[in-house]
């Protein structure tokens, strides 16, 4: 039984020491910081503060309206990317059962880069060499300022929710993949229109993969970084600062390491309870959907 | 059925409207992206190309997706080295279960943020920075997630009445692991290396605060075009360069779309 023991700790080694060194050391480090004032210059002799570095996060309005956008835009774009995956998938599954390679065209978008795909909305949105206000100005004879104050959350959104809603059509797809033909046949013979079979039947059988695609989907869009940093950085007057980015620009730009540390702390807390009450929601509704 | 094609198209269109500009755009002459932004090319050219292909110093575009290939096949493969034992003594024994399983699954949920400022000090430490090596080791945190949950998946799978018989025969664990149990479970290693590389390769945000110049990767390399000093950005360039950027996952992408489906299935079952 000694050796069983043996085996067991040297087959979880691995894992457990890679884990240890990148994610336990670094833990340590930042709890260590985040209680400390220091620079670049002064890396290696943080000066203990206390709580300082939260107290002047949590006073910090730029923290709470980075939170504060953080939570709209991950909320925003996980309901629209689920409606139309959703959309997209009940719609389309009839003709995706034949040509499979029809899901291919519709995932290119997730197998490019966010930060690649934020670059490329800077070209497309351009005013003077981006295609969409070249059509919108031949088309309409007008165009908004995509990247303004007024617009620029709009912009964000729809970028991420078209990057994205590829993948809440996958997950719909399998689901609605997944439902036996016989319960369709059924409901069809007893004269059930598609509509109602769709509202009262279908969607009902989802729900589990409803709310899985909205949990994932905001989680993504909560810690958002990479596509709007490329697009606009922090944005006219902030407007487009995440918690990430905001994290992200206390530490490299302003240099405030031991305050990006605390409010790293705090987004960690912050996510942790998202995530649990968020995992609390999906598995009530699981079960209440049986 | 005509209106489910149109809406098909439309819906291609749309959601890979950036993509197609992008394509297009690289293929004008500089004097055209300026003067004609539609998505036509009156003459076409590789000259864009061929301008990305051969800058040199800060814009050399080899030495970014040299840097780029070998952080992410470190991001890709590791995590499945160190999860693989792991996912068997989880799955067969229990190993693991109650604390290690759940924690790691849920890495996957956290802001990147909280894990790329401690790990810059600790990188700036132990000489790290602006490394391949130290780039790919925390991709490989990235994709662990993934790997454990795929692996243990297929473990799963696996009847335990092969492995007895295997034993029978008197194979020992290492050799039973190996010769056994690895093979059966090479779609769930196929699977996660092409999920992991893309998801590696098209990492940003790490790049961006651990590298600088030595280990730069082709995502934040390809945001210095945009950057390039006196008279704005060269639109074509820009264009040529995204495309060379986001090929290599693109094509392991789509040859392997089947691989995609099922690794977003994986980690949307366990939420």
């Amino acid at each position: 039984m000694r050796s069983r023991a043996f085996e067991n700790a040297v087959l979880a080694s691995p894992l457990v020491l890679f884990l240890l060194a990148i994610l336990g050391f670094p833990a340590l480090l930042s709890l260590v910081y985040a209680v400390s004032e220091t620079t670049f210059r002064t890396l290696t002799a943080p000066r203990f503060v206390g709580g300082a570095n939260f107290a002047a996060v949590w006073a910090d309005g730029a923290f709470w309206r980075a939170a504060w956008f953080s939570l709209r835009f991950g909320a925003i774009t996980a309901v629209l990317q689920c409606a139309l995956g959703l959309f997209l998938a009940v719609y389309l599954y009839p003709l995706i059962r034949r040509h499979g390679w029809m899901v291919a065209v519709l995932i290119v978008p997730m197998i490019v880069a966010p930060a690649m795909m934020g670059l490329m909305y800077r070209l497309v949105l351009h005013e003077f060499v981006g295609p969409v206000p070249h059509y919108l100005y031949l088309w309409f004879g007008w165009s908004p300022a995509f990247l303004s104050p007024a617009n620029v959350f709009a912009t964000v959104v729809a970028a991420e929710t078209l990057q994205w809603t590829p993948f809440a059509f996958l997950l719909f797809l399998a689901a609605y993949g997944a439902i036996p033909q016989d319960l369709r046949e059924a409901a069809m013979v007893d004269g059930t229109r598609p509509w109602r079979l769709f509202w009262r039947i279908e969607l009902p059988l989802m729900m589990p993969t409803v709310f899985v695609a909205l949990f994932v989907r905001f989680i993504d869009g909560f810690r958002v970084f990479d596509n709007i940093y490329t697009l606009v950085g922090a944005g006219p007057g902030g407007a487009t600062t995440s918690l990430s980015i905001y994290i992200f620009e206390t530490f490299l730009r302003r240099a405030e390491i031991g305050k990006a540390m605390a409010a790293a702390v705090l987004l960690f807390l912050a996510s942790t309870l998202l995530f649990v009450a968020a995992r609390a929601l999906v598995l009530r509704g699981r079960e209440g959907r049986g | 059925m005509a209106l489910r094609w149109a809406v098909f198209g439309l819906a291609a269109l749309l959601l890979n409207f950036p993509v197609i500009a992008t394509a297009v755009t690289a293929f004008k002459a500089p004097g055209e992206v300026t003067r004609n932004p539609s998505l036509w090319i009156e003459e076409p050219t590789l000259a864009n190309f061929a301008a990305v292909l051969t800058a040199s110093d800060r814009l050399n575009i080899y030495h970014h997706l040299g840097n780029s290939l070998v952080a992410a096949l470190i991001g890709a493969v590791l995590p499945l080295v160190v999860a693989f034992p792991l996912a068997w003594a989880m799955v067969r024994r229990g190993v693991g279960r109650g604390v290690l399983f759940p924690v790691v699954v849920n890495l996957r949920a956290l802001p990147l943020i909280i894990f790329a400022i401690p790990l810059y000090m600790m990188y700036a430490a132990a000489g790290l920075l602006d490394t391949r090596l130290g780039l790919g080791l925390v991709l490989a945190v990235v994709n662990l997630p993934l790997a454990v949950l795929l692996l243990v998946n297929a473990v799963g799978d696996i009847p335990a009445e092969l492995e007895e018989a295997a034993r029978m025969d008197g194979a020992r664990l290492p050799r039973l692991l190996l010769r056994v149990v690895l093979p059966l479970c090479r779609p769930a290693f196929v699977t996660a290396f092409v999920f992991g590389f893309i998801t590696a390769w098209n990492e940003f945000l790490f790049g961006l605060i651990l590298t600088t110049r030595e280990a730069v990767p082709v995502t934040v390399g390809a945001s210095f075009f945009f950057a390039t000093a006196g008279g704005g950005v060269q639109w074509g360039m820009a264009a040529a360069v995204m495309v060379v950027a986001a090929l290599p996952p693109l094509v392991l992408g789509l040859v392997m779309y089947r691989r995609i489906t099922g690794s977003v299935m994986a980690g949307a079952v366990k939420g």
